[in-house]
């Protein structure tokens, strides 16, 4: 038995690496790490039969897609949006419009989706960036924004307004929609893997290092060449990209939308509590939060199943407690490597 | 682990595992074997109860009238047990299963593969349509029925899925029927009314109901003035009621749900509008006892068209005896839950197994007449039972009677209300 190491610091062996590894940090180990993350995801289906931990996972790897595109904006760059439902709305409304009015295929709802997520991101990040809106102003028009797509979603007639969109039942990898649990989990799993990637690169490319010294200190980016606003603007776009995937992703799994549920602030809130809990700006942290937060919504129902508000309870609480007493998220847990036992 | 088997516990009961002497081991055998002998008897009194499930949602924006319809399934559960269970399977009780949908589609249908792996032969709910959508997607893949206990919007029973059966009206059939009705009330009446004003709430039930009414209110002689949207929810009326005053329309119809309902009623009152009268379908308040009682004047004369039962079959009035015995609101929500049970267990009568295709197979060739829903027998057109239908009820002297049509009517409608 060793006694732990005080958080935040490495113990000063010279001659040894550092005993405390960073349990996200590293390039090639990270990649390693994803690699091996995503087989052994890929694997699970051949080892879980029950049908309901396939769901289970199959909506984490959702939460993950959110997360991560959440996280590339607000904890990679630091700009904290609550209206990423804006872009989620933007690709479900995509992919539906282009299936149930155009009468395409759902692959092109899924490359148009993330085309014009991006493009929206782009363009709400050149609006507010450009005026220098940081922090909760631009929360807050994030907010409003998503706001104002649910409201034009609630009103114009090409999105069925209220009544929302239903695209008809399908089935075939074509058609992104699967007879199989298995085949909406390798959806969702592809999906979140490209999200961890992306979040990957950006965690160790250059733009990632540009995007980090924006967030940390804007004024010295700028004084050291960096083009703050491009950088945070290609970050919303990338961010938006990804989440507007997550909004057809919802579309081909649930097959009905409307402006609520996806427009609604539920989606921005699931969006960013993955990261929170997981880890502010890290690449695991969204995949790390959504497993964890899925996992503790399960125990609060399992206990209290038979009073339902009172499960709600316990999950707010559970959560408060790991915001408390763990700030920095859960994967920024420090583990000892065992060498020296 | 270790140490604590083998430490004595105050209350430590037998156990096998715990390296059981001899005596022991005659103790344990011989209530075995007592036991073994008795299982044969027990299992011919008490067959394997059946398993239900209840998908509803308990928690979130749809949360009270989805614990009402579970009231409803639970009353319902209680008197097929209390009658003895499902005869056909030697007096198998029905067992339920609850979940909560949380209000959200997607924890709908992830509680549906949960009920699947308890093994449910059965769901009954889930209530709203947008969570019915993909509920009745997952149900339909591991081949369960659902009974849906409203759950209105036609497409979810117009998308070619096997396993889906609504007892109660669609949206269609009940808004075809509220506007006739409508019409016929006016009609008897000399056709006092001519102008209209359609408030209504902006999701898919709102929405749907407003288009409808303003699209087949003129065919039938009618000017709508306006149609006005509000959002959910909505806290303050004055400035619609403002409006509805200049407007001066003959009738205001309301498409929306209890709260808002009742808002926008007060709020006219306080405003001295007194339409010739207020019309709803599927109005969130229109026919809900605790509306009239608590609204009082504000609230009579108030028409709606809406899932009732039938008042001249005694079992109705006495369902809603017990609930208010209970202290519980008697509401269609619950209503529509525990006739949703009871046409399932007549359905698992009939199949005379758990099997669920039988369920589905005996669902589908329902002709069950034992209710006392204003409806006539069962019969089930992809899902959608044929005969159901909405009546009107109008709050008189502070309580929810039927209006029309005729043949179930227990008061006459008054109309144009004379309102104030």
């Amino acid at each position: 038995m060793h006694t732990p190491a005080p958080i935040g610091r490495t113990p000063a062996a010279a001659d040894a690496p550092p005993a405390v590894v960073h349990l996200l940090g590293g390039t090639r180990r990270s990649i390693r790490l994803l690699g091996l993350i995503g087989m052994a995801l890929a694997c699970a289906p051949l080892v879980v039969r029950s049908e309901f931990h396939l769901t289970f996972m199959t909506l984490a790897l959702y939460s993950t897609l959110l997360g991560s595109a959440w996280n590339i904006l607000g904890g990679f760059g630091g700009q904290y949006s609550f209206g990423h439902a804006v872009f989620f709305g933007l690709g479900a409304y995509t992919g539906a419009i282009l299936q149930v009015h155009a009468g395409l295929p759902a692959w092109t709802g899924l490359l148009a989706g993330s085309a014009i997520g991006g493009a929206a991101g782009a363009a709400l990040g050149a609006i507010s960036f450009r005026y220098g809106l940081r922090g909760s102003y631009f929360a807050l028009v994030t907010l409003a924004m998503a706001e104002v797509f649910r409201i034009i979603a609630n009103s114009v007639p090409f999105t069925g307004a209220g009544v929302g969109m239903m695209i008809e039942l399908r089935s075939g990898p074509a058609d992104l929609q699967f007879e199989s649990r298995q085949g909406y989990y390798y959806f969702a799993l592809a999906l979140a893997l490209v999200a961890l990637a992306v979040s990957s690169w950006v965690r160790h490319s250059r733009f990632g290092a540009a995007l980090a010294a924006v967030r940390d200190n804007e004024d010295a980016a700028r004084a050291l060449g960096i083009d703050a606003t491009r950088i945070k603007v290609a970050a919303t776009a990338l961010s938006g990209s990804l989440m507007a995937a997550g909004g057809v992703f919802y579309l081909q799994y649930f097959h009905y939308i409307d402006p609520m549920l996806v427009f609604g602030p539920a989606v921005s809130v699931e969006a960013l509590l993955g990261p929170i809990v997981g880890g502010l700006g890290t690449v695991l942290g969204p995949l790390i939060g959504a497993f964890a937060l899925a996992l503790v919504s399960q125990v609060a129902t399992q206990a209290l199943g038979q009073a339902p508000a009172l499960s709600m309870a316990l999950y707010g609480v559970i959560l408060i407690v790991m915001v408390t007493f763990l700030p920095r998220g859960l994967g920024r847990l420090r583990l000892r490597r065992g060498r020296h036992a | 682990m270790s140490e604590t088997m083998s430490e004595p516990t105050s209350n430590a009961t037998p156990s096998a595992a715990a390296a059981p002497g001899r005596r022991q081991f005659l103790r344990v055998s011989g209530v075995l074997a007592a036991s073994a002998g008795a299982a044969p008897g027990l299992l011919l009194a008490q067959p394997a109860p059946i398993k239900v499930g209840v998908l509803l949602p308990l928690t979130g924006a749809v949360a009270y009238p989805g614990q009402q319809s579970r009231e409803g399934v639970m009353l319902a559960v209680e008197d097929i047990n209390g009658r003895g269970g499902i005869q056909s399977l030697g007096g198998a009780k029905l067992d339920t299963l609850v979940a909560d949908a949380q209000s959200q589609p997607q924890v709908g249908a992830a509680e549906v593969d949960k009920l699947n792996e308890a093994g449910v032969c059965a769901i009954v709910g889930p209530y709203a349509s947008a969570i019915a959508f993909a509920t009745t997607q997952a149900a339909a893949r591991h081949n369960i029925a659902c009974v849906l206990d409203q759950a209105v919007a036609d497409q979810i029973t117009s998308r070619g899925l096997k396993n889906v059966f609504r007892f109660g009206p669609s949206y269609e059939m009940a808004v075809r029927t509220g506007i006739n009705n409508f019409h016929i009330l006016n009609t008897v009446a000399g056709k006092p009314v001519k102008s209209v004003i359609v408030v209504h709430e902006e999701s898919l039930f709102g929405t749907g109901t407003a288009a409808t009414i303003a699209r087949d209110l003129p065919a039938l002689g009618y000017e709508v003035l306006e149609v006005i949207k509000h959002a959910n929810p909505t806290r303050d009326f004055n400035n619609i009621a403002l409006r509805i005053k200049a407007r001066n329309p003959d009738v205001v119809m309301q498409a929306n749900y209890l709260n808002e309902f009742a808002l926008l009623l007060r709020t006219l009152r306080q405003q001295g509008v007194r339409p010739k009268a207020m019309y709803s379908i599927f109005g969130g308040g229109g026919s809900n006892p605790k509306v009239a009682k608590e609204l009082g004047e504000a609230a009579e004369g108030v028409l709606d068209c809406n899932h009732w039962f039938n008042p001249r079959d005694k079992r109705g009035a006495a369902l809603r005896a017990r609930v208010e015995k209970k202290g519980l609101t008697f509401t269609h929500e619950l209503l529509m839950g525990y006739n949703a049970t009871m046409l399932l267990a007549d359905a698992i009568e009939r199949a005379k197994s758990i099997r669920r295709e039988a369920i589905i197979d005996a669902l589908a060739a329902s002709t069950w007449a034992d209710h006392f829903m204003p409806y006539g027998p069962t019969r089930f057109v992809n899902g959608q039972n044929q005969g159901a239908q909405p009546v009107v009820t109008q709050i008189l002297k502070g309580d929810v009677r039927v209006v029309l049509p005729n043949t179930y009517a227990e008061a006459e409608a008054i109309f144009p209300a004379t309102r104030g």
